[in-house]
């Protein structure tokens, strides 16, 4: 009786540790696919019925951007000959500029020490494989097999590899995956699962609208203002700063941010401009597709430059810059005050008016309270500056540069030295610490909404 | 022939027991060639934090090693066929005395061994020298997810434009006795420097200082050690030490860098 006890004992411990020593651990990489725009789609009624008209569209897409497992831009044969190709773009304008070389290489000889150091004492089979950079392992084992005869080609040739790394758009979709994509999602339309407890929330890249850029107007954003958001986060948001990543690789999810903006503006031009006698024909998409790229292309032409030193802040124009600040529009002023009120604590009459307190993704939005010191864009003069010069896209914050004042009875535009001003104001006002929650206080201070 | 099999069956099981803790303790001893040990400790108080660890890691040890063996002992001994009728018995008074007491005589050994370590590191802050809880290197504000230190203007305010701002990365000067600000924009939070071997919670609508003196120049993580949402695994840092005349130029240009025009 015991033995036999003991055998139904045996059975079923090998029964409950057959699925532990059965299955081999090993969580791979979820895989993605792009999904289209729904809400855009059912803008336009005649492609929403038209199930066939949508595959064409998601046909087109995946011509144009490959797929989220593998995406690469189509190139044009006028753009490769003209010495530009999308698909290295980014490494491109990076090892074009000899200080951002540099400090890409200074940030991959830091990432890759070990992986380096292995390779300068030639024990090549000791080089651990980096985290985050795949294609970067594909390229060492190529290069090994290639060169197994030549140590010393290998060893000059492999520290160049890790130290020149510049990650592909598949290495940098894959990074994306890992760290984005639960808030900003598949296609970048800031619906990932984490996105509904944010406020305020994620960014959609596809409409092309990006707030915080160093650019005039509505323009697409530059490599450099996406690089800056990645690397310093946007503070008092969810966004936070990514900096354990290299250089590298932010550089990498930067092209990709920037794919998944092209295609999803291409998306929504198509969409909109669908019409069911005509269908997608490859003129059209090739057309919307040049245009979106080139918009992207001419970003950096858009800069709000700024030669020589920050001009020095004196009272004159801290009162001037009040004075601007604190009469309203009808009285010819900046109109600040209708917002960011008297003080500049955000609490100026507007923030009552449903259109002044709701922004282009139809969420409610604040004014920032301008005593705490808190700047999303970033706290430089220059930042406030371009702040004030160009607005903020897709929120009530208008572009300041050229509007109509009237001072000393005098009908003028509003020029940048006014705009300094306004700058050197505002940052008298920074006379209180961040918000932080408070006991009991429920939300922290100014975590939500401002722009 | 039945009683030699019950025999090697009572030896078997009783090794297979044994071998429970005994690869327990091996583990320990090899922990440090795995390379599962201790960070190297790079601050001036890291060593009373250990030699606590230490303290009550060899009580831990002890006990376990004399109750494991008992329980062996007991499997082994007790397992044999024996027509005895058990004895019922309730409790004996000398061994719960010495069962309350031993435990007792170390919590009092560990109480009194902590003070030291505790006094040092959460009570005697600077008082003299560059930075006090009064007037703090840098303040530290942890949000989810991430950290961000403060500097203050040439000014010494923390308040104003001028501020330095920096995510992430936190430096400090080396050989010096540090004091920061932390605070909480959130939820609970940790400050966990492992080889500082420094934890504070940074706790919503507190103020709190912490203080340390790093010993060695270099870049050392810093992570959040409070599970405090859902990002809370991508919630790190990197504290830089520096000698203190780089510390010095690193802070100028960072004043420098603030206006900028690029």
């Amino acid at each position: 009786m015991i033995q036999c006890r003991n055998r139904r004992a045996a059975a079923l411990a090998a029964a409950l540790s057959f699925p532990v020593l059965a299955c081999e651990f090993n969580p791979g990489a979820a895989e993605l696919s792009y999904s289209l725009n729904r809400p855009v789609i059912e803008q336009n009624q005649d492609l929403a019925r038209d199930a066939g008209a949508q595959a064409q569209l998601a046909g087109a897409l995946e011509m144009l951007f490959g797929t989220a497992a593998s995406p690469r831009f189509l190139a044009e044969p006028e753009w490769i000959e003209g010495g530009f190709d999308p698909n290295y773009w980014g490494e491109d304008l990076v090892k074009n500029d000899d200080a951002l070389r540099a400090s890409l290489e200074a940030s991959n000889r830091a990432t890759f020490a070990a992986q380096i150091a292995a390779i300068e004492a030639g024990t090549f089979d000791a080089v651990a494989r980096p985290r985050h950079a795949d294609d970067l392992w594909g390229w060492w084992e190529e290069l090994k097999a290639e060169k197994s005869g030549d140590a010393a080609g290998l060893k000059s040739e492999g520290i160049a590899l890790f130290a020149e790394y510049y990650p592909s758009l598949r290495a940098s979709a894959a990074l994306y995956r890992n760290q984005c994509y639960h808030c900003h999602g598949a296609e970048g339309g800031g619906d990932g699962s984490t996105s509904a407890f944010l406020e305020p929330r994620p960014r959609d890249y596809r409409p092309g609208k990006f707030k915080f850029t160093a650019l005039k107007g509505k323009a697409r954003p530059r490599h450099e203002d996406l690089f800056r958001i990645l690397a310093e986060g946007i503070y008092t948001t969810a966004m936070p700063s990514f900096r354990r990543f290299s250089d590298a690789q932010l550089h990498g999810l930067v092209d990709y941010v920037r794919l998944l903006a092209i295609r999803g503006e291409t998306e929504i031009l198509l969409a909109s401009f669908y019409e069911p006698d005509e269908g997608l024909n490859f003129a059209n998409v090739q057309e919307n597709y040049l245009d979106v790229v080139s918009k992207w292309r001419a970003a950096p032409e858009q800069l709000i430059a700024f030669e020589g030193p920050v001009p020095e802040s004196t009272p004159e124009r801290i009162a001037h810059g009040r004075a601007l600040f604190t009469t309203p529009g009808d009285k010819g002023g900046a109109n600040c005050v209708s917002c960011h009120g008297e003080g500049g604590r955000g609490d100026g009459p507007s923030v009552n008016d449903p259109k002044q307190s709701t922004d282009d993704w139809g969420r409610p939005i604040a004014p920032r309270d301008l005593t705490r010191g808190v700047y999303r864009f970033g706290r430089r003069p220059i930042d406030l500056f371009r702040r004030i010069y160009a607005g903020i896209n897709g929120t009530p914050m208008p572009e300041h540069i050229g509007m109509t004042i009237t001072e000393n009875g005098q009908q003028r535009t509003m020029t940048e030295d006014d705009i300094w001003d306004l700058v050197f104001f505002v940052r008298s006002l920074a006379t209180h610490a961040p918000a932080v929650a408070q006991h009991g206080g429920g939300h922290g201070g100014d975590l939500g909404g401002g722009h | 022939m039945a009683a030699l099999k019950h025999f090697l069956l009572r030896v078997v099981v009783t090794l297979l027991l044994l071998a429970v803790p005994v690869l327990g303790v091996w583990t320990f001893t090899e922990a440090d060639r795995w390379g599962l040990w201790f960070p190297p400790i790079v601050s001036s108080y890291g060593a009373s934090i250990d030699k606590l660890f230490y303290l009550i890691l060899w009580m831990v040890t002890v006990t376990f090693i004399g109750t494991e063996a008992l329980l062996v002992w007991f499997v082994f001994r007790y397992s044999k066929k024996d027509p005895t009728r058990a004895i019922f018995t309730h409790g004996n008074h000398k061994l719960e005395m010495i069962w309350t007491a031993i435990p007792a005589v170390l919590l009092v050994i560990v109480a009194i061994s902590q003070m030291e370590a505790w006094t040092t590191v959460k009570m005697n802050f600077p008082t003299e020298g560059p930075y006090t809880p009064e007037k703090p290197l840098m303040e530290v504000y942890a949000s989810q997810f991430d950290w961000r230190v403060r500097y203050p203007d040439a000014q010494g305010n923390f308040t104003g434009a001028d501020v330095i701002e920096v995510p992430y990365d936190i430096t400090v000067p080396e050989d010096t006795k540090v004091v920061l600000r932390l605070k909480s924009r959130d939820v609970l939070h940790s400050f966990f420097v492992p080889t500082f071997r420094l934890k504070q919670d940074a706790v919503p609508g507190m103020d709190i200082p912490v203080w340390f003196e790093a010993t060695e120049p270099g870049s050392y993580d810093l992570i959040c050690a409070e599970l405090c949402g859902w990002g809370h695994y991508k919630m790190a840092g990197k504290i830089h030490v520096l000698p203190k005349d780089e510390f010095d130029a690193w802070l100028a240009a960072k004043r420098a860098a603030l206006y900028a025009t690029d």
